[in-house]
């Protein structure tokens, strides 16, 4: 499937990964992504991934391309193996069997993980739950502290200051000495994202981040990742916002029954849908634009 | 009413109490690491580990702790272990305390959620670095009020050591009444000696409780960070 999207649009540099993805401001003033599809090296390579569960394939044979500064966005009716197929991205589950490559180094071949240090493997790949998974013990600050001190062995000081301005950047700064519970959902799903990007990851895998939102908290949430794309940031999203994938996304991934049935620009999947699966699954979505 | 000349008593009383706070020290602090240790291996996926594991719970929560205290000082000595008073009393309070702190710290433990350690794991974090930043702190909050009542539990059941002579508060009380025959005066003193070492304990306890339940800094280095964190939030945003 090529990657091609019709449009014009400011170019988006070939170099559109930052080396820092951290700054102070999300400064672009441009509406949307670039429309050009990005011609980054690939972030992360998957091919031949299964995966099953007590004998039951919930993910078959799936090769899957995320290039840097690329978008992506995993679509498809609940069970389909989207939420297992970003799981496998950073091995928080196994597959069976797969070969991934992250930033162009083998992770994982045949049916183990062939990475020394998994924990660092990780801190490459930025997570973001559906149900946020804050540490309830500590306060927003702190979370987004945590693991830049214990695993990316960052100075206290330089971890608050990162902390103090990613959690402004999702603008929950007013909240940071604030616990999770005393959060809403929106706000604590900004600060997961927060504490996923003080990591510096090169690709971020959101895991239906506004499932469990309401409208409000979901549109806070939304305008923050639209903030990270138009600053660059490589993404892989499963959501069943299928206006937002439109909006957001450089590529559509369908699938259904753990594979991909169909992928493209969100125009070539959304609105030409080629398969029967992908066309019933769009008419169930009202508001998606067919 | 009152005819024991206390002041003469002062000293074995003294030492009775010590001998009390020191049995309950060391009976719980070796109870909570057994405990402890006996709730990971309950935790473990390997049965050949779980299952010792869970043996020992089943069995010292199912027999007295009079009958471990005999079974140590008396019948250990018939097969050539023979200890003093002292270690044996607190071999059995940490026997025994273990089964039931161990089965507080593994639900404490389950009751944590696992995306708790995912997203600890996702953000890179070892294994050791999620258990004891993420896994123990959270399962602390829940093991808290049943340890705390197993603890002044055991400070009470340190009584029941006057059956090997202990010289805890219970032993120093008998030889008194032994000495004075005015078995009430000397019984109600003592209770109301083990009330005061109990009731401010327990309520210390609670206070504890409600601190971390609240997620209050109780290390140095956080409420150092927090410190911090106050300072930068206020200079940036007048910035």
């Amino acid at each position: 499937m090529k990657l091609t999207k019709a449009g014009s649009g400011p170019e988006k540099p070939a170099d559109a990964v930052p080396a820092d993805p951290v700054p102070a401001t999300a400064a672009d003033p441009a509406g949307r992504p670039s429309t050009e599809p990005p011609e980054g090296p690939a972030v992360v390579r998957i091919s031949g991934l299964s995966k099953s569960f007590d004998g039951r394939l919930v993910l078959d044979d799936i090769d899957l391309e995320i290039r840097a500064g690329e978008i992506v966005s995993l679509l498809g009716s609940s069970g389909g193996g989207k939420s297992t197929l970003l799981r496998c991205v950073n091995l928080l589950e196994r597959p069976d069997r797969a070969t991934i490559e992250l930033a162009g180094e083998p992770v994982f071949s045949g049916d183990r993980a062939v990475y020394r240090d998994l924990a660092e493997l990780r801190q490459r790949v930025g997570m973001v739950f559906q149900r946020f998974h804050l540490f309830p013990h500590l306060t927003a600050i702190e979370n987004v502290v945590l693991a830049q001190m214990k695993a990316a062995k960052v100075s206290e000081d330089q971890a608050l200051e990162t902390a103090v301005q990613l959690l402004r950047r999702v603008g929950v700064d007013h909240r940071a000495l604030a616990f999770p519970e005393q959060m809403s959902g929106g706000e604590q799903q900004r600060v997961a994202i927060a504490r996923a990007l003080a990591l510096r990851p090169a690709v971020l895998l959101f895991d239906e981040p506004t499932s469990a939102l309401d409208p409000e908290s979901t549109r806070e949430v939304l305008r923050v990742i639209r903030g990270l794309a138009e600053y660059g940031m490589t993404m892989a999203i499963v959501t069943h916002e299928v206006p937002f994938a439109r909006e957001i996304s450089d590529r559509i991934a369908f699938l259904d029954g753990g594979r991909i049935i169909e992928q493209g620009t969100p125009e070539e999947v959304l609105d030409d849908p080629q398969e029967a699966r992908t066309q019933a699954f769009l008419a169930s979505y009202e508001g998606s634009g067919r | 009413m009152f005819e024991v000349p206390w002041s003469d008593y002062s000293d074995p009383l003294w030492q009775g109490l010590l001998h009390t706070v020191e049995y309950t020290v060391l009976g719980f602090c070796g109870a909570a690491v057994l405990g402890l240790v006996l709730a990971l291996m309950r935790l473990s996926h390997l049965r050949m580990v779980r299952f010792p594991s869970a043996l020992y719970t089943e069995v010292f929560k199912n027999i007295p702790l009079l009958a471990i205290i005999f079974i140590t000082y008396f019948g250990l000595t018939s097969v050539g272990l023979k200890m003093g008073a002292l270690e044996a009393g607190a071999l059995s309070l940490v026997v025994f305390y273990a089964a039931y702190l161990s089965e507080i710290f593994r639900s404490a433990l389950a009751g944590v959620h696992d995306g708790q350690r995912e997203s600890a794991h996702a953000l890179g974090m070892s294994r050791l670095g999620t258990l004891t930043h993420v896994i123990f702190p959270q399962a602390l909050r829940l093991a808290l009020p049943g340890t705390n009542t197993f603890l002044v539990d055991l400070l009470k059941s340190t009584s029941l050591l006057v059956t090997i002579s202990a010289a805890e508060l219970m032993t120093q009380a008998q030889l008194i009444t032994s000495d004075t025959f005015r078995a009430l005066e000397v019984y109600v003193v003592i209770a109301a000696v083990y009330f005061a070492l109990c009731y401010p304990l327990s309520q210390a306890l609670l206070w504890l409780e409600r601190k971390v339940r609240a997620g209050a800094a109780l290390t140095p280095g956080r409420r150092r960070r927090l410190r911090k964190a106050r300072v930068m939030l206020a200079s940036e945003t007048t910035s």
